[in-house]
């Protein structure tokens, strides 16, 4: 049960309201809070999932889109094995501030990290960015491109499972930068041990 | 579970079977299939569960296991193991009574064992409590947070290299900025991560091996989560180092326990760490535009201050100085990026008072130097217009002189001489950033001035710093020469008469004046720079830009230095610039009529205050009648000073009456008559001429003055009258033999030979004839050399040492001398340590 193959940091960034909280709730919990209040600092959800039968932990780091939090936030990018880049199609403000963000990534995250534009609430009838426009962006930088919405739970799934599946790829392609095994606090030794107790199952 | 349990109790009495079971390592091999197979420990572990999770922890059964575990240590890991995979199921089902259990067991046998043989459970126990921290109840984390506490304050005897604690770092930073529904459960966890916090630096900070907390990953992260816990507090309260000692990190609200351990935090940084907690301090700052209002600024910064290690206050000071002109990112607006100068200047003259105690050596002159620059560039940036940036200049400056009121009196000497060496001389184009500069800078003198407290006016005024003041009371604006007289005020009352001479009178009798008898280390000062300081006092009463302002701050410093050097020997110097003045009032073309006015009053001003001072009858019998007569004659040739006197007719014009004029004749009867050698007023007056020539005595003239009148200090000895007459023809030089005054001690010298003192000062002599002729020729050269203070104290200390030593050998040769030889030797000290250091100046 406790036993997984891999574990991988992935952190979400964006400005303020873009939904990065909603697509972490809809993810780790399966449900879409209305009325989800601005996130301070940072928030933190654990997920397991299984990809060709083998256990992947997501540890997931929600930043703040605020300002005023930028410095705190800042300091996750760097151990993030993926950063979700997300912004909002109906507000043209925060695909601007996209440039922006990918600066903030390229000074403070590590730059074999695995990066994820993301434009979410396609629910919403009012776009405002095309399509194709932030398709042609995430080309342009490198970057893979999602559009989601957490309220109707559109790609949501996807968007993780797929970022596990390249993820581990990575990892088995020894591309992935070491973070000292796969457990946070303890040696990389214990991800592979722990069967004996499967016969108490 | 009940299948597990069941197969766990009809095992009872295998225990034969533990010594087969043990040796097998394998883990696969135990198949829990057969119960009697399992090994004792997971037996053992398994019974501290209870049947229903609200029972608790089975006691005794917890007590069996930690015997166990403490008789067979080499188990430990493998319990650890195996509590946490039980704990981990639990809690993927959901059962967070088990997981209470288990985490209380794990604590319990934490606490039993012994360090040597922790350092294999304490995986265990670190991953059950990352589990717990991953869980989103917030009660788990809270549980988990407790336990990782109680585990930071054990102390591990084995470092443990691979251990990491990133991930409880950025856990518990998360959990700070918790933004739970429920206020109270937000509390918690707030707490709980401000705790959880406090743990890993106590874990961490005192061990070398294992991750170094100080990296900017980590601090990014602990400090912004203290500071916003912080500054959520309703009010800020700031207490100072005595109640650092909260240690036990069980404070009710989280503002206070995160206060707590920003203080543990900085105390415990070493010099290379502070850097690393006070730039995301800083940049904390910035982002959450708290630096405008600076409550919370300068209640943060003085806590760093009052916590952190003594001795590296200063970079605390160094930091926020650098940090000063730092932009907020993107915040473009110039008149917010001045206010939050100003309010960072602020914050900065707050702590500056905590560093100076405990600064030292060129860290002060340093600091100094930093603020100065930072005014120059404030000037620079010439926004006059704004009041904001008044206010940071101000702030500025209010540093400074918070930061010089700390330090001791001779560093505050050394920083005066520092400010003025910065001050742009007047001698080159003056423009009007260059005038703004020499204000404010003498506003940063005056601030710094204002906290020394004078003791001996040589002290006061080292001949390099007494030079710059009077080159500068001649500068162009009017009110800078009123800031310096300012200076000159705070720095020569001693005795707190200054605020009752602030505005000239000719009734003394009611201000209850404080004066003493001059001292002889003044009167040797004053022998010394009289002329000098007079002279200069002069020209600057003869400038055409001169308000009444400048006329009565010169007339506080003229009364003030007749208070403070009162006394026979100097009287006949005073009444002879009063003279002077009192001439140049009348011939002097360029003044108005005001001005004129103005001078005649400070002129019975201080022709009254003399006989005051000194208890001279006759002359204040004289003086009154003067003043009496133009109290019905010319009202305004008496103070108070009007700013116009345009109401004058033609006939009350000052030079209209010369019977009202103090004359020289009566003065010099009236000072015979108290027995006072007056000749000396009879001389041509020293001050006429060039009046606005501000150097008028050249280097050469300074030097040989020097020179002269260091020869008659010592020759003239107790007798008054040979300084005088040294005195009285000042431009002259004279060449009075020593024993030419056929004096007692001088035919007792001659009769024991030319003593020690006598070499020594002939070889003084020289050195000063030598050093005022070598001055002369590179007269220019003073205007491209700084002076080097840092080299003049240490030449003044080593020829301090010097002095010393021979000093006592000289005195034990003289004691057959007699008295006055030695004599000579405690006047020659002070002279001897202010002329070296002046050699070496430029």
């Amino acid at each position: 049960m406790e036993d997984y193959k891999f574990l991988f940091k992935v952190v979400l960034v964006g400005n303020a309201g873009v939904g990065k909280t909603c697509l972490v709730r809809r993810f780790t919990q399966g449900l879409f809070p209305p009325g989800q209040g601005a996130t301070i600092g940072v928030d933190f959800m654990i997920k397991t999932v299984e990809v060709d039968g083998e256990k992947v932990k997501l540890q997931i780091w929600d930043t703040a889109g605020q300002e005023r939090f930028r410095s705190i936030t800042q300091s996750y990018y760097r151990s993030a094995h993926a950063l979700i880049l997300v912004y909002d199609i109906s507000c043209q403000p925060t695909f601007d501030c996209l440039p922006d963000w990918l600066r903030e990534i390229e000074e403070y995250a590590n730059n074999k990290v695995l990066r994820i534009l993301v434009g979410n609430k396609t629910d919403r009838e009012d776009r405002e960015i095309p399509r194709h426009i932030g398709e042609d962006f995430a080309q342009r930088h490198g970057m893979y491109f999602l559009e989601t919405s957490a309220k109707e739970a559109e790609n949501v799934e996807r968007l993780f499972m797929e970022i596990a599946v390249e993820l581990m790829e990575q990892a088995k392609c020894k591309e992935l930068p070491k973070y000292d095994g796969s457990l946070g606090p303890i040696n990389g030794k214990t991800s592979s041990v722990g069967d004996g107790s499967c016969c108490l199952r | 579970m009940s299948f597990v349990k069941c197969c766990f109790e009809s095992s009872e009495g295998h225990d034969f079977l533990d010594s087969f079971v043990q040796k097998c390592t394998d883990p696969g091999c135990c198949c829990g299939c057969c119960s009697a197979l399992r090994p004792r420990y997971k037996r053992l572990v398994d019974n501290i569960f209870p049947a229903s999770p609200q029972d608790g922890l089975v006691k005794s059964n917890m007590e069996k296991l930690t015997f166990y575990s403490l008789s067979s240590p080499e188990k430990l890991d493998r319990i650890g193991e195996y509590l946490f995979q039980k704990a981990s199921r639990d809690i993927y089902r959901r059962r967070h009574g088990f997981v209470i259990i288990a985490m209380e067991a794990m604590d319990q046998l934490l606490l039993a064992c012994h360090s040597q043989t922790l350092n294999l459970f304490v995986e265990s126990f670190l991953k059950m409590v990352q589990k717990l921290l991953e869980s989103t109840d917030p009660q788990l984390q809270i549980l988990a947070t407790q336990s990782f506490v109680r585990f930071a304050n054990i102390e591990e005897d084995t470092p443990s290299y691979h251990r990491r604690y990133d991930f409880f770092v950025s856990k518990f930073s998360a959990m700070c900025h918790s933004n739970h529904s429920d206020k109270s459960t937000r509390d918690n966890i707030r707490l709980a991560g401000i705790q959880g916090l406090q743990g890993v630096i106590r874990k961490t900070v005192s061990d070398d091996l294992v991750e170094n907390i100080w990296e900017a990953q980590h601090m990014d992260k602990i400090v912004p989560s203290l500071l916003y816990n912080m500054q959520t507090a309703e009010k800020y309260e700031t207490v100072s180092c005595m109640e650092t000692d909260t240690r036990d990190g069980f404070e009710e609200d989280p503002p206070r326990l995160a206060e707590a351990c920003l203080r543990e935090l900085v105390g415990r940084a070493a010099f290379g760490h502070i850097r690393s907690v006070l730039r995301p301090v800083l940049t904390h700052f910035d982002r959450h535009e708290l630096w405008v209002p600076n409550d919370f600024a300068v209640h943060t910064f003085k806590i760093i201050m009052f916590s952190i290690q003594a001795q590296y206050s200063y970079s605390v000071v160094e930091a926020l100085m650098q940090h000063l002109d730092v932009g907020a990112p993107g915040n473009v607006d110039a008149r917010a990026r001045t206010r939050v100068r100003a309010a960072r200047a602020a914050v900065l003259s707050n702590i500056v008072a905590i560093a100076a105690g405990d600064s030292v050596g060129p860290s002060v002159l340093e600091i100094i130097n930093n603020l100065l620059t930072n005014l120059r560039a404030s000037v620079a940036r010439d926004s006059e217009k704004e009041s904001d940036e008044r206010l940071y200049q101000e702030a500025l400056i209010n540093a400074l002189g918070e930061f010089a009121d700390h330090l001791p009196d001779f560093q505050k000497i050394d920083i005066m001489m520092f400010i003025v060496s910065k001050i742009p001389s007047q001698r080159g184009k003056s423009t009007k950033a260059d005038a703004m500069l020499q204000s404010i800078l003498l506003k940063s003198l005056l601030k710094v001035g204002t906290t020394y407290k004078t003791t001996e006016l040589s002290k006061a005024f080292p001949a390099a710093f007494l030079d710059a003041l009077l080159r500068l009371s001649s500068a162009g604006e009017p009110a800078t020469r009123a800031l310096l007289q300012r200076i000159l005020h705070t720095l020569l009352d001693r005795r707190g008469n200054a605020t009752v001479l602030v505005t000239p009178t000719v009734e003394y009798a009611e201000l209850g004046l404080i004066v003493e008898k001059c001292s002889r280390p003044d009167l040797i000062f004053i022998s010394k720079h009289g002329y000098a300081i007079f002279s200069s006092l002069y020209d600057g009463l003869q400038l055409e830009s001169n308000v009444a302002e400048n006329v009565s701050a010169i007339y506080t410093t003229l009364a003030l230095l007749c208070v403070e050097l009162s006394s026979e020997e100097t009287v006949c110097d005073m009444l002879q610039l009063i003279l002077s003045i009192q001439h140049s009032a009348i011939s002097n073309p360029v003044l108005s009529t005001a001005q004129q006015c103005q001078l005649h009053a400070i002129t019975a001003a201080l022709a009254a205050l003399v006989p005051h001072v000194l208890l001279l009858p006759r002359l204040q019998e004289y003086i009154n009648q003067i003043i009496e007569a133009r109290r019905e004659e010319a009202p305004h040739m008496l103070p108070p000073l009007q700013e116009s006197y345009e109401h004058l007719s033609p006939s009350k014009m000052p030079n209209k009456m010369p019977y009202l004029m103090i004359d020289q004749m009566a003065l010099g009867d009236c000072l015979k008559a108290h027995g006072i050698e007056a000749s000396r007023l009879q001389s041509a007056s020293p001050y006429s001429g060039g009046a606005n020539l501000a150097h008028r005595h050249s280097w050469v003239e300074a030097g040989a003055a020097q020179g002269r009148d260091s020869l008659a200090d010592i020759s003239a000895g107790p007798n008054a009258e040979l300084v005088d007459s040294a005195n009285s023809s000042p431009g002259v030089q004279r060449h009075p033999l020593q024993l030419e005054n056929v004096s007692l001690e001088a035919l007792r010298r001659a009769a024991s030979g030319p003593s020690e003192a006598e070499k020594r000062e002939a070889e003084r002599r020289k050195v000063t004839l030598n050093n005022a002729f070598r001055t002369a020729p590179f007269d220019h050269l003073l205007h491209l050399t700084q002076p080097k203070y840092e080299i003049k104290d240490k030449l003044e200390e080593i020829f301090n040492s010097l002095s010393e030593e021979p000093l006592l050998a000289g005195a034990g040769v003289l004691a057959g001398g007699g008295s006055p030889g030695a004599k000579c030797h405690s006047q020659q000290l002070p002279a001897y340590t202010k002329y070296f250091p002046e050699l070496f100046l430029y």
